[in-house]
């Protein structure tokens, strides 16, 4: 695919990438920076990997989902639409962070995003009429498995994590 | 759409996604097994496409084309991301990646069946 192909089947111990991934007790260490495109930070290492992959799915499934609904009927629920978008950014914006190892970034990220869905998750379930169409984030995110409650404190356990061992 | 191809195509992605866990599970990078079936996979999700926009382009369609499209263009950009992604980790988290992205085509592609179907 990208020429890394070759080492496919070597256990994890070897890989080459950063010596931050995985479950080492001495994880941390800086990455190599520029080794390839896919050489990352800390904590896009690992199951960081995850992580930011999940965000990106969301960031893509709410992303469209409030193009489509910004395009064709804004007018039904503003408010739910321009918060679908607004979550669609943080979670765009949370996988580049984390990606890129701004870890200051990723935390404020989770951080409006774990405020976001419990705010968002309370008031839809109080006031049904202020938000008409679902938005990823109401019911607590119970249109998609509970998955954006989930994320953002799998984000924030993941930078304690690595705040740690670090 | 054609229900037969979109049916394999979910077989095949949460195939590589069970396939991509126990891989996980037993500590193991990335093999090729599991980039050939995601090549196979982004192939079968492209031929969709191309029918999906030949029915398009020939009247045919649900009332939401637009979220049909928007899935659309979404299956057939997470394979290649998932293993671009997948790759550059030579770890048990790399086909964690892959699965992430097989579990997201099957609902997807089944949101496109449900959207499709949806049309009197």
């Amino acid at each position: 695919m990208n020429g890394r192909d070759e080492r496919v089947d070597e256990p994890v111990g070897e890989r080459g990438v950063s010596p931050a991934a995985g479950a080492s007790p001495v994880a941390g260490a800086s990455p190599v920076a520029g080794v390839s495109p896919a050489a990352v930070s800390s904590t896009g290492a690992g199951p960081g990997r995850v992580l930011v992959a999940v965000y990106a799915v969301f960031a893509l499934a709410a992303g469209s989902r409030a193009a489509v609904q910004i395009a064709r009927q804004f007018d039904e629920a503003p408010l739910a639409y321009s918060l679908s978008a607004f979550a669609a950014a943080v979670y765009l914006l949370l996988a580049v962070a984390l990606a890129r190892g701004n870890r200051t970034l990723a935390l404020a990220a989770c951080g409006i995003e774990l405020a976001g869905v419990l705010i968002v998750g309370t008031f839809s379930l109080l006031d049904p009429e202020a938000f008409p169409k679902a938005t990823v984030w109401s019911g607590f995110g119970s249109g998609y498995v509970f998955i954006p409650l989930v994320l953002p404190l799998l984000g924030l356990f993941w930078l304690s994590r690595r705040r740690r061992t670090a | 759409m054609i229900g037969p191809l979109a049916t394999g195509l979910i077989v095949l992605a949460l195939l590589i996604a069970v396939v991509s866990l126990l891989t996980t599970a037993m500590n193991k990078a990335m093999g090729n097994v599991l980039l050939i079936a995601l090549g196979v996979l982004e192939v079968g999700l492209l031929v969709q496409a191309g029918f999906l926009i030949a029915a398009l382009v020939g009247g045919e369609g649900p009332a939401e084309t637009a979220t049909l499209i928007g899935y659309m263009a979404g299956t057939v950009v997470i394979p290649p991301v998932a293993a671009f992604w997948g790759v550059g980790e030579r770890s048990r988290w790399g086909p964690a990646v892959i699965a992430v992205a097989g579990f997201a085509i099957p609902g997807m592609v089944g949101r496109m069946l449900q959207l499709w179907q949806g049309m009197a």
